[in-house]
């Protein structure tokens, strides 16, 4: 696929997803209001709304915090501004974000903020000796993507869903516990609450797998409009597989921000299987990223 | 009566799509022309960095006549350049006459220790990177644009509305200002 197909594709894909999501937070809404008590609903509502407006605003500097990364002077990484400020250029986007420096000897980077004019963009020491010029283009111009297309934006929607669909299913769940539920007669009663309460148990793990499928979606349309922007796909897939050939795991980063880094932070050491594995990933296989850019950007890896 | 019914849905269906698509124009065209300042910034970057930059080597050269003359003739071509194709082809010229100066530069090895010359090289290094940059957003926009325009159903809106396609800036076959930073031979 070219990578305008690639791009549109990857958009379509997300948009399925999404629907996914919908209709599994409906379903669940609708065990809720037909097994339980419907005005619970509107409980959970209030509830969801308020932790969506503190996930809008908190998601900028708050990750700033939660991993050391510090402003950037030009003085000290005049090479890394210079490419920040061409990226910017290159992505048609209106502000060069702030940029930060980790000291991390792993190399990584994140983009985080809500919206192009709220956000910036961090990357690791580790990163910054790792890289040459186009490859630190590909890793930048891959985060500027996260920014340009609204990821952080999305993931935020989507996190707060999960964190919906579990909350309504710890709710129902304790309710079932206590009896709180309507008694329709009989077996179909019966029936009915068994159903509900198995999927309240499988609804939070599904909406976590779609999350996540969600999360692998957006990093190939990362890359995809990197290589667009940047017109350079083999620098971002060398910087790729110089990613993968390192061994290190990056030490300040948790788990809940782990979504917004080029590459898993997580080392996933021993594996029940690598399948089972990749449902739980937050980002696609390195060989993956490496194989598609190269199809669409028409240059071949050596090794 | 129900004739009137579908008659007006269908005029709310005509009326929604082309609000939609003038819209869309306006945003595309936008970009575009966003697309344009970007370049037109560093262009203007590069045309007042080379008065200084010919001063510099004439310090050290004086008389590289033929260089200079080309160098000036270039850039006051580019300065005048009226749209995106003539400036792309003036650009062309004074990357060419950039390049001859350049060349010329490293036979004067105090010339090239200089600071000042240092200096202006790494910033004409700065402004072709971004020049390449913009230069490639703009020509998507343009693609886009132009892209938009030229298909069904969106072209019966295009013209009577007043959208012209636009010309891209240059092609990728145009050869770089090299800079060589370094004293070493």
């Amino acid at each position: 696929m070219t990578l305008k197909e690639q791009i549109r594709a990857n958009r379509w894909r997300t948009l399925w997803l999404l629907l996914l999501f919908a209709a599994l937070a409906g379903a669940i809404g609708g065990v809720l209001a037909l097994v339980f008590q419907p005005s619970l609903l509107i409980v959970v509502a209030i509830v969801a709304f308020v932790y969506a407006i503190f996930s809008w605003f908190a998601s900028g500097r708050l990750v700033a915090a939660v991993t050391g990364a510090k402003p950037a002077e030009r003085s000290q990484y005049p090479r890394l501004f210079h490419v920040i400020e061409t990226v910017t250029i290159a992505a048609g986007m209106e502000k060069v974000p702030p940029i930060y420096v980790i000291d991390d000897a792993a190399p990584n980077a994140f983009a985080a903020g809500r919206s192009p004019k709220h956000a910036y963009v961090a990357v690791t020491t580790g990163l910054l000796n790792l890289m040459d010029e186009r490859e630190l283009e590909g890793v930048l111009a891959h985060e500027l993507s996260h920014v340009r297309n609204r990821d952080v934006r999305l993931m935020t929607l989507v996190a707060v869903l999960v964190g919906v669909i579990a909350l309504i299913s710890d709710f129902m769940f304790r309710m079932a516990l206590w009896g709180g539920g309507k008694r329709s007669g009989g077996w179909a009663g019966i029936v009915a609450l068994a159903i509900g309460i198995v999927a309240l148990l499988i609804a939070p793990i599904a909406g976590v797998l779609i999350q996540l499928a969600v999360s692998r979606r957006r990093e190939y349309l990362a890359d995809a409009s990197a290589a667009e922007i940047t017109g350079d796909g083999e620098g971002l897939a060398r910087a790729l597989r110089k990613l993968q050939l390192d061994q290190q795991e990056t030490r300040h980063a948790p788990r809940a921000v782990a979504h917004m880094f080029i590459e898993s932070p997580m080392r996933a050491s021993s594996g029940i299987g690598s399948t089972w594995r990749g449902l739980f990933d937050t980002h696609p296989p390195l060989d993956e990223r490496i194989r598609v850019l190269e199809e669409s950007s028409g240059f071949r890896l050596a090794g | 009566m129900v004739i009137w019914i579908v008659v007006a849905a269908v005029a709310a269906v005509v009326v929604l799509f082309l609000i939609l698509t003038f819209n869309r124009l306006v945003r595309l065209r936008n970009e575009a022309e966003t697309g344009w300042a970007n370049i037109d910034v560093q262009l203007r970057r590069r045309t007042d960095l080379v008065p200084n930059l010919v001063e510099v080597v004439k310090g050290y050269a004086a008389h590289e006549s033929e260089t200079f003359q080309s160098v000036t003739e270039a850039r006051v071509a580019a300065q005048q350049a009226s749209s995106p194709a003539v400036a792309a082809e003036a650009d062309v010229q004074l990357g060419g006459a950039l390049n001859r100066l350049l060349i010329v530069s490293e036979d004067y090895p105090q010339l090239r220790a200089s600071e000042n010359f240092l200096k202006l090289q790494q910033e004409l290094a700065d402004i072709e990177d971004k020049l390449a940059a913009a230069r490639r957003y703009y020509n998507q926009t343009v693609y886009r644009f132009n892209s938009v325009q030229q298909t069904f159903p969106t072209l019966i809106v295009a013209r009577p509305f007043g959208f012209r396609e636009r010309e891209f800036f240059g092609t990728d076959e145009r050869e770089p200002v090299n800079v060589s930073f370094g004293a070493t031979a």
